[in-house]
């Protein structure tokens, strides 16, 4: 979609839009940037911001960037409104025949309709604008019958209708509700709406209070959009204090100066049996007409809507970078957590060890039976097994650490992070392993010390083995098996089998608590929340005002 | 004739005829003179015999009421004439009206729902039991107020008709209605009986809004006991009104929703009111207004969607006389169904049954959202085997197993040591000599400190903690954690302590009674050696006579004997030793287990215990009889 085309600004239609290359080129890194930004932590904002982008990027996609790479296409009036407000009479009473469904069952509109004239078509048909809505193009004589293929979702379909009693230039579209029962329908609603360069807000006598609408209209304020209004279905007797008082409220919330049309209830108006008469939507439909058809309304109402729009960057750009600095935020306290809990656990496992915490319970009375009551491998097997346990004792109390430092951020509620349960059993045998090859990796030094010494004198491998872990994990109360040792394969020996041991112990016991750690930070940090998005949309938004 | 403001909370009796209508046991027909006679509407004939009715029935309870108590008139009627007597001490009270009675399963349920929420105080913070706490606020509100009286609230979107329906339910235009979005701004109530004044007062509407409706005989029997409050809008850019509708929807007994051709799909009137209420299906009326905008057909095929939409939003529709909301369509402009909407209503207040079943959907709702602090996603408690695989833990953490084995070698060495033959006993001797000592401390009786695995009692209790809370909602699951945690405080060092209680007393393992005869025969096995020995020396050396034949065979039977007897003994040790060895371990196990029971265990198994209870009363209040797990 966003390739740059070679003929713009090259377009023989008048041109008075100051759209240069390097604005679309900057709109384009722009959109790039909305796009890459993701709030998957939620985070009490993060719904927002993701309903924000998702409708900034439709607007960039549907209006923004088609709008100004062809500024000669036509002129697209969107017809918004509440349910039953009688969007479709309207629609069918502009154009003078039957396309969209009219009907007294809410909601009425469910697959969106685009009228244009027969020329215009091809502006439509492609995907240059809407590039996410299936297009249906349905000869207007079969409108009515169930248009769509099997397995495609109405909600995501754009009927294109053509008309001759469209003036060129202009296309009406008319979307479903926007407060529709329908969640999708409502989603729609607001991206079609935003697609449009002619907002056209239908209200009716009953409903020009409604906050709904009231808050679509405040929204078109703030993006400048071209807007106008019609009162609909209003009985004749109260027209003109009704007219009146929504005058007022206009005027109070500052849209006094957008244009307004009232159009009376009729029979007809009511329900689906068809068209106002030509009269009732008169006025409207000349406005519109004049808009399309007179290049200097023409060019005004598409300029004030598209630079409504970029001018709405302004603030919309800072909100969803505070919210991706947010995640980030909240992403690094969870990191944070996690590497925190890891680290004392890891400290606290460090003081343990050098305690001689392995050298108990089971450990330290084979310790005292042995070598009379006891093997060596026994004693090996109950050290090994002991430190294990420490280990494992030292992750699970990071874990509970992690849980409960999580339990206070409503970050770490993202079903990324909760649905992976740290398997126990799994830690278990990792553990398990890395000490075990510990283990074998001592008894091959042990191995490799007594080969040194004279045949006659060597004492048993397994022996040395054992005294040198038992000395290495039983801290002071171990002191006499240092003696043993140093007895055994002499000071020296001993010194150094006892120095390469300590290395080799450390050594697995970081990697064991990396390991750890890292499996828990993986979820953390599949979810991928940087920094840079950030920055990224603060950049892309002085780019483009450099532009501008 | 317009509506007279209801000034009956005042408690002055102004009019003293109009006192008659409270008359308890009074008729239907002679409630209606009152009315008539202050409206005026006094054709001749048929009536004036309830006049004169009425007249008599007043001067029969005179003297009953000429005591000067200006707080009777307020006192409402009773259904009976056996009241009468009883009236007295009513009229005394304070209290104007009968209070409500709910029946007793809806009266245990909130008894329930009050325990639990006591229970709990410790547990959930006070947001989480808010709601809890206001439907119980509410519901005892309610019972202290009148029974007889059904307050019924008028909601719908801004435009869909809801003061035209008040007024057309009243008879007057009361309210006002206009073109003007949003017309009613805040509410007003009509009560179509006294006694009602405390009722309106809790909704918090002031008096000069409060109305009557047209005295009209017939409307006036079909309605009685109604009070209508109509609401402004929940869907208009004034905010304050939705918060009016809020507030007033939390108090009243039913409503009845509004809404018109252009508005029933509204997604703010679904998603936020309707769908949330589901539950309040029977104490809801939903009225498609505005019928006479909508040519013939359309009206039932708009009716037809509303059903469907109610429907999807689980609202149970009170068709073919199951319990549930009524849909009605009518058209309060031209009256068209207004008289069904008034039959169904007429209905629905004379049973009195809705403050009752407001308060039990409210119930509902309240223990639905509570349902996932109490509920378990399955069965909970301890099972034996975490209890079993706890004491094994702790057994593991002193080393019971460890110190049973060495127990058990130790004793069979010794035995060994002392049945061996003396050669054997000398060449160890010699042995160990040669060797360079081992590792082994030369004092095994010195005291360790920490001779409990810490790490091991840690994640005992952790890997117990976890098992205990598995499945239980949070609340719960973090007493349990807790209650181990402080148990487990101290349980390492009271494990050193019971280690050196329990575990073996120092010095040589006891010697079974066998053994003298043991040590003997080994000794006379030696002796036969050396006599056997000697006799061949002597006769070597001709000291004696030769015979070869006995001292060879003495020797040979010493020095076969002498391992033959080790051996022996060896076999026969092995059973003591492991009874030795297997005593000395189940000593410490037990103490351990016993140790982690009390400390760890039995706290734990009372937080689940308490867990169990207020489940139990969770059960109560949701209405199911069963206690569940």
């Amino acid at each position: 979609m966003l390739q740059n085309s070679p003929k713009i600004g090259h377009s023989p239609h008048v041109v008075t839009l100051d759209v240069r290359p390097q604005l679309l080129d900057a709109l384009s890194a722009l959109r790039d940037s909305v796009a890459a930004a993701r709030f998957p932590l939620p985070l009490a904002g993060a719904p927002r911001a993701r309903a924000n982008r998702d409708e900034l990027l439709a607007q960039l996609d549907d209006y923004l960037v088609p709008r100004l790479r062809e500024p000669e296409a036509p002129l697209l009036a969107v017809v918004g409104g509440s349910t039953g407000a009688g969007k479709s009479t309207l629609v069918n009473s502009l154009v003078g025949r039957r396309v969209s469904e009219a009907g007294v069952l809410r909601p009425t509109t469910r697959t969106p309709v685009l009228v244009c004239h027969p020329e215009d078509h091809h502006w439509f048909s492609g995907m240059r604008v809407l590039p996410d809505l299936t297009r249906v193009w349905v000869p207007h004589q079969d409108a009515g019958e169930d248009l769509l293929l099997p397995g495609e979702d109405p909600a995501r379909v754009l009927r294109v209708e053509t008309a001759d009693t469209m003036p060129r230039g202009l296309a009406l579209l008319d979307a479903p509700d926007i407060d529709s029962l329908i969640a999708d329908n409502r989603v729609l609603a607001a991206e079609l709406v935003c697609a449009a360069d002619i907002w056209v807000m239908v209200t009716t006598a009953a409903r020009y209070a409604d906050a709904v609408p009231w808050h679509l209209l405040r929204t078109a304020k703030e993006y400048d959009a071209t807007l106008v209004t019609v009162l609909d279905r209003v009985p004749h007797q109260v027209v003109s204090e009704v007219s009146r008082q929504y005058g007022a409220l206009l005027t109070k919330a500052g849209l006094g100066d957008v244009p307004r049309f009232t159009v009376p209830e009729l029979p007809e108006s009511a329900w689906g049996s068809g068209l106002l008469p030509a009269t009732a939507v008169a006025s409207l439909r000349t406005w519109l007409v004049h808009l399309a058809q007179d290049p200097a309304a023409r060019q005004q109402a598409m300029a004030r809507t598209a630079n409504g729009m970029l001018d709405s960057l302004k603030t919309r750009l800072p909100e969803l970078a505070g919210a991706a600095a947010a995640q980030y935020a909240a992403a690094l306290r969870l990191t944070n957590a996690v590497e925190g809990a890891y680290d004392s656990e890891h400290a606290r496992v460090r003081g343990r060890l050098q305690a001689g915490a392995v050298l108990a319970g089971d450990a330290l009375k084979r310790w005292r039976a042995f070598p009379l009551d006891c093997s060596a491998g026994e004693l090996l097997d109950a050290l090994v097994e002991s430190l294990a346990t420490l280990l494992l004792c030292a992750v699970t109390a990071a874990d509970e650490r992690i849980r409960e430092a999580w339990g206070r951020e409503p970050a770490a509620l993202a079903p990324e992070l909760t649905e992976h349960e740290p398997a126990l059993e799994s830690a278990e045998d990792r553990i398990g392993m890395a000490v075990r090859r510990w283990r074998r990796e001592l008894e091959e030094y042990a191995e490799e010390e007594v080969r040194d010494l004279d045949r006659n004198v060597a004492p048993d491998p397994e022996v040395v083995a054992v005294l040198v872990t038992t000395a290495l994990l039983g801290g002071r109360r171990a002191r006499s098996a240092g003696e043993g040792l140093a007895e055994r394969i002499g000071a020296h020996g001993a010194l150094r089998l006892r120095d390469r041991g300590g290395r080799l112990l450390t050594e697995h016991l970081d990697r064991v608590m990396h390991t750890e750690r890292e499996r828990r930070l993986a979820p953390l940090d599949a979810l991928e929340i940087h920094p840079e998005p950030q920055a990224e949309l603060i950049a892309a938004l002085s780019v483009l005002q450099k532009e501008r | 004739m317009t509506a007279v403001t209801d000034e009956d909370h005042t408690g002055r009796a102004e009019h003293p005829e109009e006192s008659a209508k409270g008359l308890p046991g009074a008729d239907g027909a002679a409630k209606h003179e009152p009315v008539e006679r202050e409206a005026g509407v006094r054709d001749k004939g048929g009536h004036a015999r309830i006049v004169d009715g009425a007249t008599t029935r007043r001067t029969d309870s005179t003297s009953a009421w000429d005591d000067g108590l200006i707080a009777r008139r307020a006192t409402e009627e009773n259904t009976g004439s056996e009241h009468v007597p009883v009236v007295e001490t009513r009229a005394l009270s304070v209290q104007p009206a009968v209070p409500l009675t709910y029946d007793r399963p809806l009266r245990s349920r909130l008894d329930a729902l009050r325990e639990l929420v006591g229970l709990s105080r410790t547990r959930l913070d006070g947001q989480t039991l808010a709601e809890a706490g206001r439907v119980l606020d509410e519901s005892a509100a309610r019972r202290r107020l009148s029974g007889q009286h059904t307050v019924v609230a008028i909601a719908g979107a801004t435009g869909s008709g809801k003061s035209q329906l008040f007024n057309a339910l009243a008879g007057v235009p009361i309210s006002e209605t206009g073109v003007r979005r949003p017309t009613t701004a805040t509410p007003i109530a009509c009560s179509w009986s006294d006694g009602a004044a405390s009722l309106i007062e809790r909704l918090g509407i002031p008096p000069r809004l409060r109305r009557r409706p047209l005295q009209n005989p017939e409307t006036e029997a079909q309605l009685r006991g109604l009070v209508l409050v109509d609401l402004p809008d929940h869907d208009s850019a004034a905010v304050q009104h939705r918060e009016q509708v809020d507030r007033v929807l939390a108090l009243v007994d039913a409503v009845i929703w509004v809404v018109d051709p252009e508005k029933y799909a509204d997604a703010i009137l679904h998603e936020r009111y309707l769908r949330p209420m589901a539950g309040h299906a029977e104490v809801m009326f939903v009225v498609l207004n505005q019928t006479d905008r909508l040519p013939g057909e359309a009206t039932h095929q708009v009716l037809d969607d509303l059903r469907r939409l109610l429907d999807e939003d689980g609202i149970a529709l009170g068709e073919y006389g199951d319990p549930g909301a009524t849909v009605l369509a009518l058209s309060a402009l031209t009256g068209d169904g207004v008289g069904e909407l008034r039959e169904a209503l007429g209905q629905f207040v004379a049973e009195r049954g809705a403050p009752a079943r407001r308060i039990s959907a409210d119930l509902d709702a309240a223990a639905a959202e509570l349902r996932p602090l109490y509920a378990a996603r399955r069965r909970t408690g301890m099972s034996e085997e975490a209890r079993d695989e706890f004491s094994a833990r702790l057994a593991d953490a002193v080393g019971a197993s460890a110190a049973g084995e060495a127990a058990e070698r130790a004793w069979l060495r010794n035995a060994n040591r002392a049945c061996g033959t003396p050669w054997l006993r000398l060449w160890r001797w010699y042995r160990d000599r040669s060797e360079p000592t081992t590792g082994r401390v030369p004092l095994p009786t010195q005291t360790d400190e920490e001779v409990t695995a810490r790490q091991r009692v840690e994640q005992a209790v952790r890997t117990l903690a976890d098992r205990a809370s598995t499945g239980l909602p949070a609340p719960w699951a973090q007493a349990v954690r807790e209650a181990a945690v402080r148990g487990s405080h101290g349980l390492p060092e009271a494990l050193d302590e019971l280690a050196v209680r329990a575990g073996l007393p120092p010095g040589r393992p006891p010697r079974p009674g066998w053994w003298p005869l043991a040590v003997m025969a080994q000794v006379s096995m030696t002796i036969l050696q050396v006599v056997g020995g000697l006799w061949l020396l002597g006769q070597i050396i001709g000291f004696m006579a030769p015979n070869l034949g006995v001292p060879v065979l003495l020797m040979a039977a010493g020095i076969i004997g002498g391992p033959i007897v080790e051996w022996s003994c060896r076999m026969a040790a092995r059973g003591p030793a492991r009874r030795y060895g297997t005593d000395a371990e189940r000593r410490l196990r037990e103490a351990a287990a016993g140790c982690g029971r009390a400390r760890v265990l039995d706290p734990v198994a009372a937080e689940l215990l308490r867990y169990r209870e207020v489940r139990e009363q969770y059960g109560r209040v949701t209405g199911v009889k069963t206690g569940l797990r």
